[in-house]
């Protein structure tokens, strides 16, 4: 495979030739999608829309086909022994608020545990909340080490609890940091727990493979991954998917219905409630098919340059505090001025085209646990340049000068 | 601290942003220049103490946390606000609000357009981005101290 060429990367994103001037380092939030997914999405709208598993008529079972074949492809991405464990939802938030909501009703009792982790997204925390007050199901917390990593000696004495659950992140969205994944269910399965990954930020830096982790379910964002966004992926089991009580109701999902009973259809149908999201499903197909024609391995080491380049970069400017390490990180900088508040800094960053994110990033447990009340989050692609991290090292060397005169 | 004394020390900061800080503000060349001034007039402003910050006071909105203090002199029906932001460039910014509106009447603050005034003012950028930094939730707070009719 020749090596990686990220202006040959770079070049398939319009965006970039549409807004040449700015520097994009958003991509925790979402990512830009290359011409491919585009392409997808707007062909399946003008040569195939239809809805799907429905149509008496050929156009509809083409649409069928296409979406079906979508579901393979994540499938394969995700190495998933079937393709009945892919449930498209509209994003890893539903992904996560339907598993936290169906297991509520099937699996767990009153006074049984959760597992979690300080560094957790809301939306891996809110959902199991909702449901824990009202169900009397017990939420723990696995604290984190002075580096700001999941402390896995507390985890293992958490694992002694007993919980039913254990839901982590594969990837901080905050700190970038890489979780011991496999050692982390590993360890929860030998305690009997069913694992839940929340690969949001994970499934794009790694192709995640269900199988070799042994995890129960395991759910990303395809907006997260340069497909479209409004749709996501939950994988789960077969003997756990068939455990959830859905949240949405309706549609394919049904087999039959009577005011008196309702039967519902088989997987994947049963949780996927209503027409799904056919030329999402599509794009996040067609950006799985386009990723995969580069090397993994290539484009972390392109990322880890950049993240090198910008740490060396960062030392050289004054009052800057780092909250993420360097090292096991998938490409997301948090990091502050000493004493500013973090949306002055990205709102200097702003004026000069530099897009990052400030504030608490959907994750305040773990900002009162780091004691701060915000960060700045750098967070680099494989479509990112040398030039980008120097843009941003300048513009934040501008920034902090402003600040501190 | 008392709320009269907060007030005592803003109104003079605010006659001077009215008098010269918003003159450089437009004169200001370049962005930086801008920006430096942005974050002088928020420094301007007394800091409201940490002990005063209730709750209640809290704007909701804004991404970095914002309170807002209301007085109102009911014998000349005039209203007074004192303010405080955890963001300095927002802290600025609405100081040039505070400058518009205290000191206005009932019918005054209700007729009043933020919008409107930051584009005479050429500040208009700025409220663009105002659902993320809390400007036009401060402003409909600041209306929202209206008396009902
Ligand atoms: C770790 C993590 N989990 C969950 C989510 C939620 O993803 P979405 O908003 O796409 O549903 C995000 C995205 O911000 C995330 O970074």
């Amino acid at each position: 495979m020749p090596a990686f060429d990220v202006q040959q990367f770079r070049q398939q994103f319009a965006f970039f030739q549409q807004q040449p001037d700015w520097v994009y380092l958003d991509n925790a939030a979402t990512m830009h999608k290359p011409q491919a997914v585009i392409d997808a999405v707007t062909q399946f709208y003008q040569r195939h829309n239809s809805n799907v598993h429905r149509g008496a008529h050929q156009l509809s079972q083409q649409a069928t086909m296409l979406f079906e074949q979508a579901r393979t492809s994540v499938a394969a991405y995700v190495n998933a022994a079937h393709s009945d464990e892919i449930i498209f939802t509209s994003g890893a938030t539903a992904a996560l608020n339907q598993i936290a909501f169906g297991l509520m009703h099937t699996v767990l009792k009153p006074g049984d545990r959760i597992l979690l982790t300080q560094l957790e997204h809301h939306a891996n925390i809110v959902p199991w909340q909702l449901h824990c007050q009202r169900h009397g199901v017990i939420i723990d917390v696995v604290p984190l080490t002075p580096q700001h990593t999941v402390d896995l000696v507390a985890y293992q004495k958490l694992l002694a609890l007993k919980p039913k659950v254990v839901s982590f992140s594969h990837i901080s969205n905050v700190l970038g940091h890489i979780q011991p994944v496999a050692q982390m269910v590993a360890q929860a399965k030998a305690a009997g727990a069913i694992t839940m990954i929340d690969g949001a930020q994970g499934a794009v830096y790694q192709q995640p493979d269900v199988q070799q982790l042994d995890c129960d379910f395991y759910v990303f964002s395809g907006h997260k991954l340069y497909g479209p966004t409004g749709i996501g992926v939950l994988y789960g089991k077969t003997q756990w998917l068939e455990q959830l009580t859905p949240v949405f109701a309706g549609g394919e999902m049904i087999d039959t219905v009577s005011f008196v009973n309702t039967t519902f259809n088989k997987l994947p149908f049963r949780l996927e409630a209503g027409t799904p999201n056919i030329a999402g499903a599509i794009g996040l197909s067609a950006a799985i098919s386009w990723l995969q024609k580069y090397n993994t391995e290539q484009i972390q080491q392109h990322k880890s340059l950049l993240l090198k380049e910008f740490y060396s970069g960062l030392q050289a400017i004054k009052a800057i505090d780092i909250l993420s390490m360097p090292v096991h990180n998938a490409g997301i900088v948090a990091l502050n001025v000493a004493g500013e508040h973090p949306a002055d800094v990205a709102e200097l960053l702003n004026q000069q085209q530099v897009a990052v994110r400030s504030g608490q990033h959907c994750a305040m447990p773990l900002f009162s646990y780091l004691a701060q009340q915000g960060a700045v989050r750098c967070s680099f692609a494989a479509y990112n340049t040398l030039d980008d991290v120097n843009r941003c090292l300048l513009a934040l060397e501008q920034a902090v000068e402003i600040l501190t005169a | 601290m008392t709320l009269e004394q907060l007030l005592a020390e803003t109104q003079p900061a605010l006659l001077q942003i009215k008098q010269q800080d918003l003159a450089d503000i437009s004169a200001a060349k370049d962005w930086q220049s801008k920006y430096r001034v942005l974050m002088q007039l928020g420094k301007k402003l007394p800091p409201v103490p940490e002990k005063m910050k209730q709750p209640h006071l809290l704007v909701k909105g804004c991404e970095s946390r914002a309170w807002l203090m209301h007085y109102h002199d009911k014998a000349q029906d005039k209203h007074f606000f004192v303010l405080d932001s955890e963001a300095r460039i927002v802290k600025g910014l609405m100081a040039i609000m505070l400058c518009l509106v205290n000191g206005m009447t009932s019918a005054e603050l209700a007729k009043f357009d933020l919008c409107h005034k930051f584009d005479q003012l050429n500040l208009k950028p700025y409220l663009s981005q105002s659902r993320g930094n809390g400007l036009t939730a401060m402003a409909e707070r600041i209306k929202a101290c209206c008396p009902a009719k």
